[in-house]
């Protein structure tokens, strides 16, 4: 049976678990977790897509099983897999013994992937299965995993179909990196996370990195916000604005002032042609992260 | 029939109306979250509709029309509006800013000889086939437009292949496949009587059509789309856009919408039609929402356009080496090239030239053959 999961009590148990989400992402998992339906979160690179599956493993006491997605996965990799060389020796041994040949598709041979091994979840402790990246795999992977979501249930030709008694929790990312189809889309809770806004960056900052002062959080968060503006190749995630607010920490500033801003931004942006945008407006980023933040 | 599943359904109604295909089975999440979940404000009912319902983040500003038409507005001042307009949307792009009037580009276009001799109704169904192959799209009434796209079909399919990771069964493969082996074993007593193998499977490499589609190009614009079309439905992996001062993605149009759809498209896109072209911004939207994103890597992007760029030529040199190292081939589609005194002088042109694989006319039917050559890397 669904367990209802009251919208406003997950996100005070994903903050407790350390991942601060809106009311829209606390909406969406709270509507998956709900109707036992998977969730499919799409966003910019570093806008905490994977952090947000592994807070809800952690706020359900659950197991997280990851698949991270490429190009050319398949069903072994998957899925599952036989073990050959196991299958191989059974044969030879009941050979010597003159026995009758064993059961080669018993579970003793069986290697479970992530996604058989989420069917296996149990009522005590729940899984959550986390398909990452799925823009990364291809059309026939995507193809394969609409039975998966439907049912909850894998077939394996020499077995037969093995559904789940408890279904998991199913999280999918995507980094758009091109379209994902929409019968996989339609049967999934869908959001985009996009960037926070400076209050939610600020207090991420200061949940992950208890070492950064608030008011230097207040100008990291204030910064990325502007950069965030530019016409940049990659605006810069959470992921960097974390690394860029323990890089200064590390640099031992307790601002945001022109001199650091020039060292760390390394941290925070990837593109020799983004740096060189940042730097020609170092003066107005630095200023508007510092006045607001002393207003 | 409950009241939250005709809630549902009505409002897939109303999405639909905007354009927005949610369907049945998304109604029916949203049935059950409205009745597992009961939202308890007006927020909650918003969110709740969203993850439901909302089939991509592209479509959120139709979403935001139709929910405001359905559940009442949104304020525009309002704390949710703003919520989800700034946060939550992805990052504005540039958008064109309105125009300020521009003269179009010249054509550059000395007039031809054939149009005296264009007595429509001495054509007879073979020469219309021949002539229709060898006129340039802009010079063809509407009959012979007409044949012309049917005849679009006729030309050759673009396909490009790369080598996948992904493999499959084959007898004479270079991969020992031991799943298969022991399968077959099995039946044989444990004895491997058979040797299976796999070998790598090819794939489709990406196909981008970017299409001016201002002014003069529209009837090339026309018969390339066609092209693309043609190829989408023959082949996988084929995207198609439109930009006269912003771009948009035609592709979900490409495979199923009838011409009227994909006209009002490209006439959105156009809303001022006939002026100069922001190539460079065009290609800069692309570079930044589709090609690093994937759109391009490792495929061939088709440019049409007659590179009279109306801002500054300088982005497009900057956008086109970007897009160089994102995409395997470039081909540049620009009908003027057929005039043998034709000199890239347009600005906007001289600064893509560098980056280029091919340059080509693509003005009719037969050079068409050449474009799909391009595409392949046939010829430079």
């Amino acid at each position: 049976m669904p367990q209802p999961v009251d919208v406003e009590d997950l996100r005070d148990r994903l903050l407790r678990a350390g991942y601060v989400a809106d009311d829209g992402l606390a909406t969406a998992l709270a509507c998956a977790v709900s109707l036992q339906r998977a969730v499919l979160l799409e966003g910019d690179a570093g806008v905490g897509k994977t952090d947000a599956a592994r807070a809800l493993a952690a706020v359900f006491g659950a197991r997280l099983l990851r698949l991270q997605c490429y190009e050319g996965l398949d069903l072994a990799a998957a899925a599952y897999d036989w073990n050959y060389g196991k299958q191989l020796l059974a044969i030879r041994g009941a050979e010597s013994q003159h026995e009758r040949t064993p059961d080669l598709y018993a579970d003793e041979f069986l290697i479970k992937r992530p996604l058989l091994a989420a069917l296996g979840a149990q009522r005590e402790r729940g899984i959550v299965l986390l398909i990452d990246e799925i823009d990364r795999a291809d059309d026939e992977f995507e193809a394969f995993l609409l039975e998966f979501l439907a049912d909850f249930a894998l077939s394996i030709p020499e077995r037969g179909t093995l559904a789940a008694t408890h279904p998991p929790i199913v999280v999918l990312t995507s980094n758009r990196t091109r379209d994902l189809h929409d019968a996989l889309k339609r049967r999934c809770f869908y959001h985009w996370i996009g960037h926070p806004s400076v209050e939610r960056e600020i207090a991420i900052l200061r949940l992950h990195l208890p070492e950064v002062t608030a008011v230097l959080a207040g100008d990291v968060a204030r910064a990325a916000a502007t950069l965030r503006q530019r016409e940049l190749r990659k605006p810069p995630g959470i992921a960097e604005s974390l690394d860029w607010a323990q890089t200064l920490a590390l640099l031992g500033a307790e601002r945001l002032d022109l001199e650091v801003f020039g060292r760390s931004l390394g941290a925070v942006l990837k593109y020799p042609e983004d740096i060189a945008t940042a730097e020609a407006s170092a003066e107005r980023i630095v200023g508007a992260a510092r006045t607001e933040g002393a207003a | 029939m409950n009241d939250r599943a005709s809630v549902a359904a009505r409002f897939d109604a109303a999405l639909r109306a905007r354009g927005v295909i949610a369907g049945t089975r998304r109604a029916g999440t949203f049935t059950e979250t409205l009745r597992v979940l009961p939202p308890h404000d007006a927020e909650g009912l918003y969110w709740r509709a969203r993850a439901a319902m909302l089939p991509s983040i592209d479509d959120l500003d139709a979403f935001h029309a139709a929910y405001a038409e359905f559940f009442g507005a949104i304020d525009e001042g309002d704390a949710l509006h703003r919520l989800v307009r700034t946060i939550d949307a992805p990052p504005p792009h540039p958008g064109a800013p309105k125009r300020a009037s521009l003269p179009p580009p010249p054509s550059e276009r000395p007039a031809t000889g054939t149009d005296a001799e264009r007595a429509p109704t001495q054509w007879i169904a073979a020469s219309l086939e021949e002539r229709t192959r060898e006129a340039a799209f802009e010079d063809l009434d509407d009959a012979e437009r007409a044949a012309m796209l049917r005849l679009i079909g006729r030309v050759r399919i673009a396909v490009d292949a790369r080598v996948s990771r992904r493999r499959r069964a084959h007898p004479h493969g270079d991969r020992f496949d031991f799943r298969a082996t022991l399968r077959g074993a099995a039946r044989t007593a444990g004895e491997l009587v058979r040797r299976r193998t796999t070998r790598r499977r090819t794939r489709v490499r990406p196909l981008v059509f970017l299409l001016d589609v201002s002014g003069s190009m529209a009837p090339f614009a026309r018969a390339l789309l066609q092209y693309a079309r043609v190829n989408a439905i023959a082949r996988p992996r084929v995207r198609a856009f439109a930009f006269a001062t912003r771009l948009t993605d035609l592709t979900p149009l490409l495979r199923r919408a009838g011409d009227e759809r994909l006209m009002a498209a490209i006439g959105a896109t156009v809303h001022d039609y006939g002026g100069g072209t922001r190539i460079g911004a065009a290609l800069h939207a692309f570079n930044d929402r589709h090609a690093q994103r994937g759109a391009a890597r490792g495929g061939t992007v088709v440019i049409l356009s007659d590179g009279w760029e109306r801002d500054d030529p300088a982005l497009v040199g900057v956008e086109m080496q970007r897009l160089r190292r994102l995409a395997r081939r470039l081909v540049w589609v620009n009908p003027h090239k057929r005039h043998p005194a034709y000199e890239p002088l347009a600005r906007g042109m001289a600064a893509a030239l560098p980056y280029l694989d091919a340059f080509v006319s693509g003005h009719n039917l037969r050079t068409l053959e050449a474009v799909a050559d391009a595409i392949e890397g046939n010829v430079r």
